[in-house]
């Protein structure tokens, strides 16, 4: 396979996951944290994006035609969607497991305000048995005025 | 006008090797890879930040039309590279070249059309943001000429497209309006947004 393709989809990944967390950082959504301490999520936040840019760009050749292995538009478009794929879902699955025992009394909010006090996947369940059980009243602001 | 276009990118042009390790860093900046990773971030950052719900859900339906507007004006590069054909400039003048020879229309600039498409959607809903990105992009533009891919010309009327594409969006907006936000609705079912 290209390595073009490899080295984008590592380079996106790893700065999506910095982004993720210095924006969790920011927007206190501590569902999305590795760590607790917010100077230490922010310089990893900082960092991750920095070094995988100096990564990508130190070793190999960049600046080249799609014609002769570089990534035309629409592949930059889908491996970057990719990437912060892989991101999340690494994200959310960690964070899922480490912030179970630190993040135990939730509060009453829906999306992704619920992940200020809660995991992702604690708070993905308790919203999808939610719609189950009210659907048709949780619906009605949907067709009203 | 033509020979405007090409005083001035032959001007800038020149500045090329003026400072060597100035030009290794425009050819990571040029490049088909940073830039674009970089406003793709930026409207990460915006789907997740944002206080209460309600400018979150304002921010997320800017997001969407980002990308519909952004998709809009690729359409329009692309129809108009079925109608219009420009040579690149090093095809016809002496450019100090800092990036590969791309074999495609050299106006309008497609890169600068998606930049500034995607830049002007974010300031719709988050002035000084946008601004920010307004500035990447337009930094990225005027990179491209320096590099010797563009005229100046092709920039500015990619850019043009681009914002013109983002207007069309949120007049079609109009047409479709709940639906982006009760796809953003649904994504909160999801906790994805």
């Amino acid at each position: 396979m290209n390595t073009n393709v490899i080295d984008y989809y590592i380079a996106v990944t790893v700065s999506a996951i910095g982004v993720l967390q210095l924006t969790a950082s920011f927007g206190g959504l501590r569902g999305l944290l590795f760590l607790t301490s917010p100077l230490a999520t922010r310089l990893i936040g900082l960092i991750l994006p920095l070094a995988s840019v100096v990564w990508f760009f130190a070793t190999g050749t960049r600046n080249i035609s799609d014609h002769l292995g570089g990534l035309n538009s629409n592949q930059v478009a889908l491996l970057f969607f990719l990437g912060n794929l892989t991101a999340w879902v690494l994200t959310v699955t960690v964070t899922s497991i480490v912030n179970s025992g630190r993040l135990t009394d939730p509060q009453q909010a829906a999306g992704l305000s619920r992940l200020r006090s809660d995991t992702f996947y604690r708070a993905l369940l308790h919203s999808v048995r939610r719609w189950a059980r009210e659907w048709r009243t949780l619906m009605k602001p949907y067709f009203s005025e | 006008m033509a020979n405007l276009d090409e005083a001035i990118f032959l001007r800038i042009n020149g500045w090329v090797g003026s400072v060597p390790a100035l030009d290794h860093l425009v050819g990571w900046l040029v490049s088909d890879y940073l830039a674009s990773t970089v406003l793709g971030f930026a409207l990460v950052v915006l789907w997740l930040a944002g206080g209460d719900d309600d400018t979150r859900m304002r921010r997320q339906v800017g997001v969407l039309m980002a990308l519909v507007g952004m998709a809009l004006a690729s359409w329009l590069v692309f129809v108009s590279n079925g109608l219009f054909f420009r040579d690149r400039p090093f095809i016809d003048l002496d450019v100090n070249l800092l990036f590969y020879r791309p074999t495609d229309s050299s106006m309008p600039a497609n890169s600068a059309a998606a930049f500034f498409g995607l830049s002007s959607a974010i300031w719709w809903v988050h002035r000084r943001t946008g601004m920010a990105l307004l500035a990447v992009a337009g930094l990225h533009a005027f990179l491209r000429v320096y590099a010797g891919v563009h005229y100046p010309s092709d920039v500015v009327v990619g850019a043009l497209i681009g914002v013109v594409g983002v207007a069309s969006a949120y007049r079609l907006k109009g047409l479709v309006d709940p639906l982006p936000a009760m796809a953003v609705k649904a994504a909160r079912i999801l906790c994805l947004a």
